[in-house]
């Protein structure tokens, strides 16, 4: 019985080992913004919508990230494509892209949804503003220029899925975090105007 | 209704569950009784079975094989298993089989998140392909008429659309072509697949394949917002589905147990949606200034209303005060409409505002009883451009219970089944009324043959027979607005007598809700001559329509689906509808337009809750019988014009839906070959159609050999064809427009 609770007692000492240790370890204070803190490589950040390396819209408008979206910040409404103004592979493109990132919780269920790899949360963190309407981020601010875009378009058959389906994961893991959000070409402009900006 | 013998039942276990069904029961069938949903594609309740995709396998103890439940009838003592491993393997490799050719892109295809093939794959499928050969490619988007995109690569040949094609609509138009994987749905004559029914195949193509123009890509099943309400677009008063996302009305669907629609809808209905939000739409009272329209306040609108019908009241008493509307009111409205101005003393009310004089049938009658009759007696103007699912029930009547169809008048119905065509009442068959049930089918706008046969409807009675009336007329809620009691009593006057005293300046304010008589009224000079003549008129509607022309005030009113309250269908039945779609800020729904104005005049109004019982429970009176109409002038006439519905015609919602477009009719004049050559006209000429100093301009003519000779049919309620400048039935001469424009000739041709 007494050996039991000791065995207790010293178990949860050992649980609380590295809580305590906290307690003696130097306190990190990062001076944001001239130093920017390494995020783990999976950071949920800011979305951008991607594109194929010819320049075609990944995302197809099929709304399956906005049912997967547990705070009901996305908008997506479809659209055809027609021959003469063909957006992505396949029949449908999304007409209206939006994502509310004040109601986004960053949990990236849209990413895992989304059967084309097109929406992808970048590490790009800093999108403070002054008003609330301007963090609803449509196609013009999420879509990345259409020379940034990645893999290879599919055929028409079959028909728009990617055939480098789910490599998400590998994608962002060749981005180069060290730099916080040099990851995306958000991030590269971004970064440039503000050293324009400080210099 | 018959009694049917009684019918022996069997035991049958299904899954451990020993049920008893009738005899002749469709192991599918049987199954529902248990809730044990056995899959099925093929398989449909209305188009019963076909034995094409298997995937309806189930297991049942003594036979060596699965079999197909869709075409099993049960058996005493059958013992059925739907869950078990070998069913389940079935299930698996038809599934299999079904997605060999089969696209896997689901996010694209239109479908997605209400398909079956998708559902089915997720419950029984495998989960991944073992194909590694390329996939059959086959058209995608072809164009298959004016509503309908065919992706032929979805399809999965399970023949609903040609069988609903062939058993419901008896159009037989859309085929299987080819066979084995190459095997792909078009229509038998390479012509657009045109149907006025086209709209319900989307809905019972079990995949992707066929889909709607106005809906493709614009939406997910689970981002829509779903209402059931009442379609008002005819007197059927069939149940839908609406379905809408961020203000827009995307789409309708029906709703399959619905008594009245028998789970159809007619395109009219299904696609006549895209005209809420249109720009033109008046979204704040209008007042006329001169040849402008000055945007008011409710308040000042509905002020200046109530002082002219004060005033008008005060000086040249009610008699000067007309109000015509109720036909596309709730009974609700209707009813405070009436009771509104008969508080005032104004006795001059009707609904009438087009064709239609009568909307209440002597006997009525169900939808189903209408199905079960063997004979159907179809007088003037053919139900299937006034009320199409209705005629879906004659078609069912004639092609399944073997009815029989006469119909009377200068229209033959043109109707896809097979039909006794006479001119004359005289000429009926007199074998037509030997059948026990008989059902009869009245325009509701010429009562002549109703006069002529009422003494043999009266003698069929007295036999004991059933005979039952439908009146299929032009305006939604006719019938609630007459048991409502929007018809003029005590000395009050009709449209008709309304519109003669107006000509004659004996009108000074007229009330007009959601009716269109200078593009509908039956004498349209006259209807013009009075609107004119009148110098205050009060206009409810959606749209500046033809009437607009002559109105004071236009108040902007709710659309169909913007609504909540009680209409009466066609067969008297109470029908429920609910607001789908929020009506724009600017408009009041005519009952709150009444409602305003009952406060400006201090009229007592009935409470809310009053006005719902009221609209529930419609008073059975006894209605006026249907006008006679002069015959027209008698002896021979070289040519008489026939004035047509289409249920794409109309000034208001059709003509401003832009999806509807191509659906719209075009000022079209057919003839006859014969009558053709005779005038010396061909297909593609321009005409004009006159009588008197009257004329109808600028009509493409049509050569039809299902035109009757000596007749030249034209459309009714076309804006900028006005077809009520002439009489129905009355001599017109054609005089022939020089040179024939190659535009309008190309247009005659499509049309
Ligand atoms: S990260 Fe999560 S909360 Fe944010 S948009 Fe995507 S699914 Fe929605
Ligand atoms: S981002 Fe992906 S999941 Fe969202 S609509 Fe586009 S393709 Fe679909
Ligand atoms: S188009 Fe649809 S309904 Fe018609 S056969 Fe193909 S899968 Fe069946
Ligand atoms: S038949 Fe009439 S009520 Fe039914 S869908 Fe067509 S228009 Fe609507
Ligand atoms: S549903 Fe039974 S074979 Fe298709």
């Amino acid at each position: 019985m007494l050996r039991a609770v000791i065995a207790g007692f010293v178990a949860i000492l050992a649980g609380f080992r590295t809580t305590f240790g906290y307690l003696f370890v130097k306190k990190p204070t990062i001076a944001y913004p001239s130093i920017k803190k390494q995020h783990a490589p999976r950071f949920h950040g800011l979305h951008e919508l991607r594109r194929y390396a010819d320049g075609k819209e990944r995302c197809i408008g099929c709304e399956l990230c906005q049912i997967a979206c547990p705070a009901n910040a996305i908008v997506v409404v479809g659209a055809e494509n027609t021959p003469a103004d063909r957006r992505s592979p396949g029949e449908r493109y999304a007409a209206r892209y939006e994502i509310d990132e004040l109601r986004c919780i960053f949990c990236g269920l849209c990413e895992e949804a989304c059967p084309t790899d097109a929406i992808v949360l970048t590490p790009r963190f800093e999108m403070s503003d002054y008003r609330r309407g301007s963090f609803v981020y449509a196609k013009d601010r999420l879509l990345v220029p259409p020379q940034g875009g990645v893999g290879s378009a599919p055929d028409e058959r079959p028909n728009g899925i990617p055939a480098d389906l789910g490599a998400v994961a590998q994608q962002k893991s060749t981005v180069d975090i060290a730099t916080g959000y040099d990851a995306t070409w958000y991030g590269r402009a971004l970064k440039t105007e503000r050293r324009g900006l400080a210099g | 209704m018959t009694t049917q013998p009684s019918v022996k039942t069997v035991t049958v276990t299904v899954d451990g569950v020993s049920l008893s069904v009738p005899e002749g029961t469709l192991l599918v069938e049987a199954a529902k009784q248990i809730q044990e949903d056995i899959p099925v594609y093929c398989y449909h309740t209305k188009l019963g079975p076909a034995g094409l995709c298997r995937i309806c396998l189930v297991e049942i103890e003594k036979m060596p094989k699965l079999q197909i439940a869709c075409n099993t009838v049960v058996t005493d003592g059958m013992v059925v298993h739907t869950a078990s491993d070998k069913t389940m393997e079935g299930r698996r490799a038809v599934l299999e089989f079904l997605l060999l050719n089969h696209p896997l892109d689901c996010p694209i295809c239109d479908k997605g998140g209400e398909c079956d093939l998708q559902d089915f794959s997720m419950a029984y499928g495998q989960g991944a392909s073992r194909k590694v050969e390329a996939k059959v490619a086959k058209p995608k988007a072809v164009d298959l008429g004016p509503t309908i995109v065919l992706d032929e690569e979805r399809c999965i040949v399970c023949q609903r659309c040609v069988r609903f094609d062939d058993i419901i609509t008896q159009e037989r138009s859309l085929v299987v072509k080819d066979r084995g994987h190459r095997d792909i749905i078009a229509t038998s004559t390479e012509e657009p697949y045109v149907s006025d029914f086209s709209g319900n195949v989307t809905e019972l193509c079990p995949v992707g394949a066929l889909t709607s123009k106005t809906y493709r890509f614009k939406s997910r099943p689970w981002d829509l917002n779903r209402t059931k309400t009442t379609c008002t677009q005819c007197s059927v008063g069939c149940q839908l589905y609406v379905d809408e996302r961020y203000g827009d009305v995307l789409r309708t669907m029906s709703v399959a147990e619905d008594e009245t629609s028998d789970g159809w809808l007619c395109d009219r209905g299904r696609y006549n949606i895209g005209f809420y939000n249109d720009p033109q739409r008046i979204a704040s009272p209008l007042l006329r200034r001169g040849d402008e329209w000055e945007q008011i306040g409710w308040d000042d609108a509905v002020a200046l209303w109530a002082r002219q019908i004060r005033e008008a009241r005060d000086t040249t008493g009610p008699e000067s005060i007309g109000v015509i509307g109720g036909g596309r009111l709730l009974n609700e409205e209707a009813f405070l409409l009436q009771h509104l101005f008969r508080s005032l003393g104004v006795e001059n009310l009707d609904w009438r505002a087009g064709r239609q004089t009568v909307a209440t049938p002597v006997f009525s009658g169900t939808y189903e009883e209408l199905e079960a009759a063997q004979t159907i007696l179809v007088f003037g103007v053919p139900p299937s451009q006034t009320a199409p699912v209705m005629d879906l029930r004659i078609r069912k009547a004639v092609v399944q219970r073997g009815a029989r169809l006469v119909t009377v008048g200068p229209h033959s119905s043109g109707s896809s089944v097979t039909e006794t065509h006479v001119r004359r009442v005289a000429d009926i068959p007199s074998d037509a009324f030997d059948a026990e049930r008989i059902a009869v089918v009245f325009d509701g706008i010429d009562a002549t043959p109703m006069r002529d046969l009422h003494e043999r409807f009266a003698e069929l009675k007295r036999a004991g027979k059933s005979l039952i009336g439908f009146i299929p007329g032009e305006q939604p809620n006719a019938r609630g607005a007459e048991a409502m009691g929007m018809l003029p009593r005590d000395g009050g006057r009709g449209t008709r007598e309304v519109f003669s005293a107006a000509k004659d300046g004996g009108i000074r304010v007229l009330s007009l809700f959601g009716v269109n008589p200078a593009l509908r009224f039956a004498d349209g000079a006259l209807a013009t001559a009075a609107l004119e003549r009148t110098p205050f008129i009060v206009l409810s509607e959606l749209f500046l329509t033809d009437t607009a022309r002559f109105a004071s005030l236009v108040l902007p009113a709710h659309g169909p689906f913007e609504r909540d309250g009680h209409v009466l269908d066609m067969t008297g039945r109470v029908q429920r509808l609910f607001a789908a779609h929020a009506a724009p800020g600017g408009a009041l729904s005519d009952g709150e337009m009444l409602v305003a104005l009952a406060d400006a005049l201090d009229i007592e109004i009935p409470s809310p809750s009053a006005l719902t019982a009221r609209a529930r429970a419609p008073e059975k009176r006894a209605m006026p019988r249907g006008e006679i109409r002069a015959a027209a002038p008698g002896g021979e006439a070289a040519l008489r014009v026939i004035i047509r519905s289409d249920i794409f015609a109309g000034g208001g919602t059709v003509y401003h839906d832009e999806r509807l477009e191509e659906l719209r009719p075009r000022p079209i004049a057919t003839l006859h070959p014969r009558t053709a050559q005779a005038l010396g006209v061909a297909a593609g000429d321009l005409v004009d159609v006159i009588a008197g100093d009257r004329a109808l301009r600028g009509l493409i003519v049509r050569v039809a050999d299902a035109a009757s000779e000596g007749t030249i049919r034209v459309v009714d309620g076309l804006p900028g064809a006005p077809a009520n400048v002439l009489f129905d039935g009355e001599e017109v001469q054609v005089t022939k427009l020089e040179p024939a424009a190659p535009l309008a000739a190309a247009g005659a041709v499509a049309g």
